[in-house]
């Protein structure tokens, strides 16, 4: 059997002192895209921005059993200052790890790389543009493409479904397909109904982590899982999980 | 004032050496200045000005060079206020509305205990670039210098962490490291820029050719440069029109910057408004 990418054994972090997710038991593995769901202010950000190293780690373990794998990360749009001016070229590029990131000019490879990735996602013309002038789903896709550029072998993706319209929703669920089969995906969203035709299991996340194997997602199992849900009308499991969680 | 009147003040070596003052001093604050308004920390620019104030009345008590003691008050206030960013324990606003005020309070404090009249006081609040030596261009012409080296090299990550420091975090860069250089750096530009414009006024040295430079690009890499030659622009027309009108230099200089931005913020206007028709 293959080693996970990431492993968390009885994580527990938060913010100062206040404990935001508790003995978290969690694995990824690198064919996995697993959908992040639960409710707003449940800990989603937070548990990816452990497996990230952004959070400190309270109490528990994280593994990376087949080393530190190389990361990928979209965060959520509003975290993102839209009125900085940084070209959508220098965005991608600082995607890039380097061991010298002092280094003032791109390699050749490293322009070529950035080259290809700006015109696989279409924003060639962008390219010397500010990131200001680009539409909601442009953006996305620039951010994505800084994710995607050092070839992650986990791509972690904050609810990248907000501020972009169907078509460009739809065309990003298909690109994430084809990803898949090269790297794990992570996928944070508060809303199961849209991402579950793409997902293959599910982490219900709210104070602490239940795993789902499968995107087969009905309410029965939802409360099983501790994840009350409220039934609307849409996507192919229509409802979203609920603020009310408690996994006593 | 006839022409002839007008040329002549070009002869005196004071005069010379304001011209020169400017010019580096829009450079310095040029580069610092758009990483500030990028990073919308121009409330930090200020806590680090006006704490700088008590580093002047400890240096002027204890009978030191005024600008070491800025410099330091300059440099320590940079870093707190980063490492209290950074911790998030008190909330940012409230530990630079501390700083500021405490820096000024303590300025007058030991500005009050000095025996004797403390006659350059004014110049430091409000600034005098006419009485700028050879030593304070020199000075301003090294950290130019130096800037322009630093940027040059570090502009990648500079960029970066000061864009998504979090992100940055995740490629493995140094965010606290780059972050806390950035302050001392900018503590220094702030510093060595009262000299010019003075503590009350030098922060619009580090707002006004940014912003203005900001009509026109949001490339950083630009903005940088067109700043520079906004700021040149606007501080020696300030310089000339406080010589013509016998004003104080620095408000002319800082009325000069703003006319410009609103000119040419109001001539786009007018563009876009015609290209819209």
């Amino acid at each position: 059997m293959k080693k996970p990418l990431v492993h968390l054994e009885s994580a527990s972090t938060g913010y100062h002192a206040d404990t935001v997710l508790r003995d978290v038991d969690f694995s990824v593995y690198p064919e996995d895209f697993i959908g992040i769901i639960g409710p707003n202010g449940g800990g989603k950000t937070t548990m990816i921005k452990l497996i990230l190293g952004l959070q400190p780690l309270f109490s528990g373990k994280l593994h990376f059993p087949a080393g530190r794998p190389q990361m990928g990360y979209l965060p959520q749009a509003s975290q993102v200052d839209r009125s900085f001016p940084i070209t959508v070229k220098e965005l991608v590029s600082s995607g890039m790890k380097t061991r010298k990131a002092w280094v003032p000019f791109l390699s050749a490879s490293q322009k070529s790389r950035l080259e290809s990735m700006l015109g696989e996602a279409g924003l060639t013309s962008y390219a010397g543009k500010p990131i200001g002038e680009l539409s909601g789903g442009q953006l996305q896709k620039a951010l994505l493409c800084r994710a995607l550029i050092d070839e992650p072998q986990l791509l972690i993706l904050d609810e990248p479904n907000t501020h972009v319209d169907k078509q460009f929703e739809q065309e990003l669920y298909q690109w994430l397909q084809e990803l898949n089969k090269s790297m794990a995906i992570l996928l944070v969203s508060h809303d199961i109904g849209t991402i579950s035709p793409i997902i293959k299991s599910i982490a219900c996340v709210n104070e602490t982590l239940h795993y789902h194997p499968s995107n087969q997602l009905s309410e029965e199992v939802l409360k099983v899982y501790n994840c009350p849900v409220d039934v609307i009308a849409h996507g192919p499991v229509p409802h979203r999980v609920l603020k009310s969680h408690d996994h006593e | 004032m006839t022409m002839s009147e007008f040329f002549s003040i070009f002869q005196y070596q004071f005069f010379q050496h304001a011209l020169a003052a400017a010019v580096l001093t829009s450079v310095i604050a040029a580069m610092v200045g758009t990483y500030i308004v990028s990073r919308k920390i121009v409330f930090i620019g200020g806590g680090i000005t006006h704490a700088s104030f008590g580093g002047i009345g400890l240096a002027y008590y204890m009978g030191l060079n005024p600008f070491a003691g800025a410099a330091v008050f300059g440099i320590l206030t940079a870093l707190g206020i980063e490492w209290i960013s950074d911790k998030g324990k008190v909330r940012e606003d409230s530990a630079i509305a501390i700083l500021w005020s405490l820096g000024m309070a303590l300025g007058i404090i030991f500005v009050f205990m000095t025996p004797g009249y403390t006659p350059n006081l004014m110049s430091f609040l409000f600034g005098n670039i006419l009485t700028v030596s050879l030593t304070d261009i020199r000075v301003l012409l090294a950290y130019a210098i130096l800037l322009i080296i630093l940027f040059g090299i570090f502009y990648r990550p500079i960029l970066y962490t000061a864009f998504d420091p979090e992100f940055a975090r995740t490629k493995g860069i140094p965010v606290a490291r780059y972050r806390y250089m950035m302050s001392v750096v900018m503590a220094l530009a702030i510093v060595l820029s009262i000299r010019t414009v003075g503590i009350i006024l030098v922060l619009s040295m580090f707002t006004i050719p940014q912003i203005t430079a900001m009509l026109f690009t949001r490339n950083f890499s630009l903005v940088m440069p067109l700043a520079a030659l906004w700021g040149v622009i606007g501080s020696i027309a300030g310089i000339l029109m406080a010589y013509v009108l016998d004003i104080p230099t620095s408000a002319a200089i800082i009325f000069f910057l703003t006319m410009q931005f609103l000119i040419l913020k109001g001539i786009l206007l007018i563009r876009n408004h015609i290209l819209r028709k």
